[in-house]
């Protein structure tokens, strides 16, 4: 077997193990940190101070039965997990952990990432609609409307870097960030960045599709067992995928302080960065209410994108000049 | 007495209904009205402009027919006020949801427990009853346990001595 | 489902005729009880919601007619069980007024505090539940932190931490001590730094503000018309409260501010029970400066004689004017006992005020007018 294939394989199990090893954590991460901020202990049964707790869940949930719902078309409603899952697990082959663990190496690394992320959306529309119930249609025509809406500001204010970059490849992105970290010349594109991928992920306070006092769950509702488990993980991969960018184009990447552990610094920097990311946007969701939905799409289109644009063009300016 | 509460007095006066003052002390309530149903419409209609607020619609089972009492009171002064209509032959009387729209579901309870039809009421399905259960009539009372009117009134004092003795020291 | 409500149109132009209906209850998330909201709507606006009610009916009416006031007594406990004891308040003060019985001092103060406390409980349930409605997880633990420390001084001296049965014709039926008063001196002073918390975590949320600013404003001339009391009246301007212009108890000894809002949006309802809870906090202070020592239940004969006759008693509940009318035949059964019920005026308001508006509107309007679903169905 050639080495390159031996080593693709091996990197794709290790992705795939890494995903479902991210929802463990990053799960877990979320309930305990929102029962601090609501002073209360959390998890603390399963395990010392419940570490295993997100274990048994995913085994519980692997043990239920896939209910499916009368009149619902049953193709599709199977189908719409896995559509969901599989191009949350792909951005993951591309994103440059440390100057050598990156699986696959593009020249265009970025458009891949946001067509993948893209692709989510028709998972959405496919699960509502299978779903045969009103209350999941609700969320998916909110879901889909907020999630196309929001990816005009994301590129945007990625186009931003790029301009400065010159390159979309994530590895040359980091190179690039040699001096100084992105995010200390484009603080206005790290914000709307930062905002939009809250709004693509569904995060509140943008989780209006999955609004629990209005609608019950949005367009999971129909779902349990795997089904369910398979948005939970895409949700929480997409969070990680989007936190990843922020931290490649804005915060320097798998660059820091050198540590005495060989190649592997560039690893622990990474996590650091992108679990210091993902802990502000768990923490965001924890203190404010939910946008109501009109006024989400208005903020979209009334102040992200004017700003964003604004933010490009004087980019593109300075970049010229310089 | 408050300047509104006599402009209220007056104003029902001019219409020829009597109101007869009440002690709030022992009774919680300023004036006491028996109208009968035919009349019952313009007092409510009075009662608004007056700005009077409708407090509730409630029924009472007496002998010989069911009396509706409604109870209004003021949100700016002390003035409560209760009046006590008694339903026709056909167990109905006409509704005041035009009027206050809050008795819409006051009278949907009131028919649910007692029965009682009300004329022109937009939408008279059960409220807090089921919808096979409209002839329950849950609050009626039996014939072994039923009042006669006057038997839950409170006594009035008629042509005594001691109301002569009240009007010498007045 | 018809209804007559010929001088509203719908409140916008929608082209499509996309109706359908939509049903919010009566296992719901939002809906703060048993409440089904029949929902007929067109995309994302609410054409006409109808509330289907009666889900949790227990013909508490029926039960007055057949029990003597002690028999009844944790009835009224259990209506409206996020702030009981103004209804248990009610209740005795009728009976109180139609035999002319006299409460001793004492028992009117401990009364007070004990209402007052009740009232700062369920404001706070209230912020917490509104909050969970539109997404915001955190408050509604930090106002049960608050409430647990009431609850446990009411847990000590009433035996109960929600449905109370402790007042009596006459009085109370058990003393308060000085544990008692320390303790609800301390939580005054706890409570006087916690609305800094609440400050800044939600009155000051920009999301929260434009969530809830210009969301089903009541005007006067509807809430006469409906018979709408209570805070949700409050925040429409109108300084209506049971305490102020229909004194019962002792509450004319005491000195208190009547919030009111300007607007009558919801985001005005918020801040007069944020307010009424410092109110409320007053009044507790000013009463146990005042308590006086003496008996705390009077003599009351073991079979009530009540004289024929009909009598109103009106308190102010959490949510609103709560009047008890009873009509008595003699001896000590009621004849027949009305219980009018604040949340059931404020919630028939729903449909002419939540035409046209988006779900996530009615969601917030609802649940500003604070509604709990067992009292209006008793």
């Amino acid at each position: 077997m050639p080495p390159e294939l031996l080593r693709m394989i091996i990197a794709s199990v290790i992705v795939v193990a890494f995903v479902f090893l991210n929802a463990m954590i990053l799960g877990y991460m979320e309930r305990k940190v929102s029962a601090h901020i609501q002073r209360r202990p959390g998890l603390m049964e399963v395990g010392p101070h419940g570490i295993l707790q997100l274990l048994i869940d995913g085994i519980k949930l692997i043990g239920k039965q896939l209910i499916v719902p009368e009149g619902s078309n049953r193709f599709l409603f199977r189908l719409a997990p896995l559509l969901s899952f599989a191009p949350c697990v792909l951005p993951f082959v591309v994103i440059p952990f440390s100057k050598k663990l990156q699986i696959v190496s593009m020249d265009i690394s970025l458009i891949f990432i946001l067509a993948m992320t893209s692709i989510n959306v028709i998972a959405i529309l496919v699960a509502g609609w299978a779903s045969n119930n009103k209350y999941s249609l609700f969320g998916t025509f909110r879901s889909v409307a907020q999630a196309v809406s929001y990816e005009i500001p994301m590129l945007l204010s990625l186009l931003s870097i790029i301009f400065m970059t010159s390159t979309f490849s994530l590895q040359g992105i980091v190179a690039a960030q040699k001096y100084y970290w992105f995010i200390l010349v484009q603080p206005l594109a790290f914000i709307i960045y930062f905002i939009s991928g809250m709004a693509e992920t569904n995060r509140a306070p943008f989780d209006m599709p999955e609004a629990e006092s209005e609608l019950t769950a949005g367009f999971h509702t129909e779902y349990s067992g795997m089904g369910f488990s398979f948005f939970f993980l895409a949700e929480y991969a997409n969070m990680f995928t989007v936190c990843s960018i922020a931290t490649v184009l804005f915060l320097g990447g798998w660059k820091g302080i050198p540590l005495p552990l060989g190649d592997f610094t560039g690893i622990v920097w990474f996590m650091l960065k992108v679990y210091g990311l993902l802990f502000v946007m768990i923490w965001i969701r924890w203190t404010y209410p939910r946008v109501r939905f009109d006024q989400l799409m208005s903020f979209c289109w009334k102040y992200l994108i004017p700003f964003a644009l604004v933010n490009l063009l004087i980019t593109a300016v300075v970049v010229k000049l310089i | 007495m408050h300047p509104a509460t006599e402009k209220l007095v007056t104003a029902l006066s001019e219409q020829s209904i009597v109101l007869n003052e009440c002690d709030y002390a022992e009774r919680g309530y300023h004036f006491e009205i028996d109208l009968d149903a035919g009349r019952l419409r313009e007092f409510a209609q009075c009662m608004l402009e007056q700005e009077m607020y409708l407090v509730f619609v409630g029924g009472l089972h007496v002998d010989p027919a069911i009396e509706i009492i409604y109870q209004f009171a003021s949100y700016d002064r002390l003035c409560r006020l209760v009046l006590r209509v008694v339903v026709d032959s056909n167990n109905a009387i006409p509704t005041i949801s035009d009027i206050y729209q809050g008795a819409n579901w006051h009278e949907r309870e009131t028919r649910d427990f007692y029965g009682v039809i009300f004329i022109d009421h937009p939408n008279l399905v059960p409220l807090i009853l089921a919808e096979e259960d409209v002839d329950l009539k849950p609050l009626l009372k039996n014939s072994d346990n039923i009042k006669e009117s006057a038997a839950v009134r409170w006594v009035t004092v008629e042509e005594q001595p001691e109301t002569d003795e009240k009007a010498d020291t007045d | 489902m018809e209804t007559a409500q010929q001088n509203l149109e719908p409140a916008t132009d929608i082209p499509h005729d996309n109706r359908y209906y939509l049903n919010m209850g009566p296992q719901h998330p939002s809906t703060h009880g048993v409440l089904r909201v029949l929902l007929e709507m067109d995309g994302e606006y609410v054409i006409d919601p109808q509330p289907v009610l009666g889900y949790g009916h227990r013909m508490q009416e029926k039960m007055a007619e057949h029990k003597n006031w002690m028999a009844f007594m944790p009835n009224t406990g259990r209506m409206d069980y996020a702030a009981a004891l103004p209804y248990n308040h009610g209740y005795v003060a009728l009976f109180e007024r139609i035999c002319g019985i006299e409460v001793p001092a004492r028992a009117e103060y401990i009364r007070v505090i004990t209402s007052e406390l009740n009232r700062i409980v369920s404001h706070h349930l209230w912020i917490g539940a509104m909050l969970l409605d539109m997404g915001a997880f955190t408050p509604i633990l930090y106002t049960f932190d608050d409430r647990e420390q009431v609850l446990d001084i009411l847990e000590d001296v009433t035996g109960s931490r929600l449905t109370y049965c402790y007042f009596r014709v006459g009085g109370v039926c058990k003393d308060i001590d000085d544990n008692f008063v320390e303790k609800t001196r301390a939580f005054i002073k706890r409570q006087r730094e916690r609305f800094d918390v609440y400050n800044k975590l939600v009155t000051g949320n920009i999301i929260f503000i434009k969530r809830t600013e210009g969301v089903g404003v009541i005007s006067l001339d509807m809430a006469r018309r409906y018979g709408v009391t209570g805070p949700v009246l409050r925040g429409s301007g109108i300084a209506y409260d049971v305490r102020k212009n229909e004194p019962y108890s002792v509450y004319p000894k005491f000195d208190f501010d009547i919030p009111t809002g300007q607007n009558g949006d919801s985001y005005d309802r918020y801040l007069v029970r944020l307010e009424e809870i410092e109110q409320s906090l007053r009044i507790i202070e000013q009463a146990l400066d005042q308590l006086p020592d003496g008996p705390f239940l009077a003599k009351v004969p073991k079979k009530l004689k009540m004289p024929t006759g009909d009598s109103s008693f009106a308190v102010e509940a959490a949510r609103g004017e709560l009047t008890y009318y009873l009509v008595s035949g003699g001896g000590d059964i009621p004849y027949r006992l009305k219980i009018r019920v604040p949340s059931y005026s404020n919630l028939s308001v729903l449909p002419e005020l939540c035409q046209g508006m988006l779900l996530s509107d009615l969601v917030a309007a609802m649940g500003s007018m604070d509604l709990v679903i067992p009292e209006i169905d008793r």
